[in-house]
């Protein structure tokens, strides 16, 4: 009873901040309605008792992720107080339109879905389980993945490199 | 090895209640601890600058930090026309609240602490990441450009020092099995029954002094206090406030402090756990477990504590280039060695001393690559014509 009464808060909380993050007007206060976002989204992992997922939402994506979106828009131009150039005439039509369709299709998914009922929900999954899975069953998508990000990196270098003239 | 939950709730009360007791008295625990820390750092540095420290409140100086926390509620609250209002009053609560939900797993002693989690070691880095995003905000939003410099600096500082820090604590939970920090403590025992190892600091003395000069780091604490370096950006992401928030920011320092210290000590120096094998139990000899383990945590944390502050009143500042380059070139390939070290030594079942002894080359590795640095020469650069120019002519 106490955790659906929670999840509901959070549940509003989630929504009420994703909103914040499109309707306010400045930039940096967007990126920090979508800190509180994703740090609800990790709450909300919490009720559904998957620990370690939650524990990866708030390192990753509230630690991590947003505070690589906060450098990057201090390195933009920005006016006194963080204040953005309005989306001007030309784009908005554009914009409104590409928001709308992402709208109608997603809305579309979650209404055409049959989600059902899940009877063997996943609940307190030991880490240990979650490691033989990603390392044994998963082994080589995990290493391919890692390859991945390893060349993502060294190519970040490469052109890091390149600008400075090196 | 079978778990070792917290006690059960104290005095028999419903358990929500019991939760919200713990809280309550680890949140007033944590206030006099800061209040103390700050008196004790002003002391060991003055000791350590031949000088007294604070003296005169109250019989050696004991007072003064409570006159300090005193003066810092009553003082006035500022808040600059060009600061971005919402993001400059909610960072102090962004930069304070990470660090003390991570004191909700740290073990004091065994039965000791608000919750026990199963993840408690993956816990308390996740969450003591969060409070980045705190002192970003306060950069971005005091309207100031040294607290944006800091703001800053302490991010890429921050994020940097994360990796080799995260990977050194790999290293302890592989050897480990668990990421239970009780149960890290309990194997800690230097006993020689099964499941039992020497403290990780002998075992794997390379990830100690990673885990140590990364935290130095994640702290902003000397050498590594660029982002809060008074000659350089006047006091860092925190130079627009006062008064209470001011003191949120202090508060948050040496809260993470002592949350590291306390975390250094249950991960590396194996927290409550009594050293000896498990008939040599100093409860049956006198007083309760309990207070034997609270005192070796202290005793570590505190132990902890004097070096930190130690290394503040030795160690020169890096620059930023430096700083950079120590984490990229140095720490984070060794703590790659250390990872690849001990994953051979738990797959193929090496003995313990094998561990050790190559963790040890490593460290002395990391110490001979520092002290080189150290002691290297300026190239031509500024620095380096500068110093030429000071030398006295004949």
């Amino acid at each position: 009873m106490a955790t659906e009464v929670l999840w509901w808060i959070f549940a509003v909380a989630i929504v009420v901040t994703s909103a914040g993050v499109v309707l306010s007007g400045s930039v940096i206060h967007s990126a920090i309605w979508l800190i509180l976002s994703l740090a609800g989204i990790g709450a909300m992992y919490l009720f559904l008792t998957v620990e370690f997922l939650a524990l990866v939402q708030f390192l990753i994506y509230g630690g991590a992720v947003t505070v690589l979106i906060l450098l990057a828009l201090m390195l933009t131009r920005m006016g006194a107080g963080g204040k953005p150039d309005r989306v001007t005439g030309g784009q908005a039509p554009f914009a409104a339109l590409v928001g709308a369709g992402l709208f109608v299709v997603l809305f579309g998914v979650v209404i055409g879905t049959d989600w059902g009922d899940v009877p063997d929900a996943p609940s307190n999954i030991p880490i240990e389980a979650i490691s033989d899975v990603l390392f044994r069953e998963f082994g080589a998508p995990f290493v391919i993945a890692s390859v991945l990000l390893l060349v993502a990196l060294v190519g970040a270098i490469i052109l890091a490199r390149q600008e400075e003239g090196d | 090895m079978s778990s070792l939950p917290f006690a059960d709730p104290i005095f028999g009360i419903p358990s929500w209640l019991d939760i919200i007791v713990r809280v309550i008295v680890a949140a007033l625990v944590l206030t006099v601890i800061v209040i103390y820390a700050t008196y004790g750092e002003r002391k060991l540095l003055g000791r350590f600058q031949q000088r007294l420290g604070p003296m005169k409140t109250g019989p050696w100086g004991l007072w003064q930090g409570v006159a300090d926390a005193v003066k810092l509620v009553g003082k006035e609250d500022i808040r600059p026309n060009n600061a971005d209002r919402w993001v400059f009053e909610f960072a102090p609560y962004l930069t304070f609240i990470p660090i003390f939900v991570t004191l909700v797993t740290l073990p004091v002693a065994q039965e000791w602490g608000i919750r026990n989690l199963s993840l408690g070691l993956f816990f308390v880095f996740a969450v003591m990441g969060l409070n980045i995003v705190g002192i970003v905000m306060a950069g971005l939003g005091s309207g100031n450009k040294y607290a944006l410099l800091g703001g800053v600096r302490a991010a890429a500082q921050m994020i940097s020092y994360e990796i080799p820090l995260v990977i050194s604590l790999l290293s302890v939970t592989m050897v480990a099995g668990t990421l239970d920090l009780n149960l890290i403590a309990a194997m800690q025992s230097l006993s020689p029954d099964e499941g039992q190892h020497a403290p990780f600091i002998a075992l794997q003395p390379l990830a100690f002094l990673i885990f140590f000069t990364a935290m130095l780091s994640e702290l902003h604490r000397a050498p590594f206090d660029i982002p809060v370096a008074e000659s350089e950006v006047v006091g860092g992401y925190f130079v627009e406030y006062s008064g209470i928030r001011w003191s949120m920011f202090q508060l948050a320092e040496y809260a993470s402090l002592f949350a590291w210290a306390i975390f250094g000590s249950v991960v590396f120096l194996g927290g409550w756990a009594v050293p000896g094998p498990d008939t040599f139990n100093l409860g049956s000899w006198w007083g309760p477990d309990w207070a034997w383990h609270a005192a070796f945590t202290i005793v570590k944390a505190l132990l902890w504590f004097v070096v930190i502050v130690w290394i503040r009143a030795t160690v020169p500042r890096l620059r930023i280039d430096q700083l950079m380059n120590f984490c990229w070139k140095v720490l984070l390939p060794l703590s790659l060695v250390q990872f690849l070290m001990t994953g051979f030594a738990v797959v193929y079942e090496w003995p313990e001393w094998v561990m050790a002894i190559t963790s040890a080359a490593g460290a002395a590795v990391l110490i001979a690559i520092i002290i080189r640095r150290a002691l290297r020469k300026p190239k031509n650069t500024l620095v380096g014509s500068y110093r030429r120019a000071q030398v006295p002519v004949q």
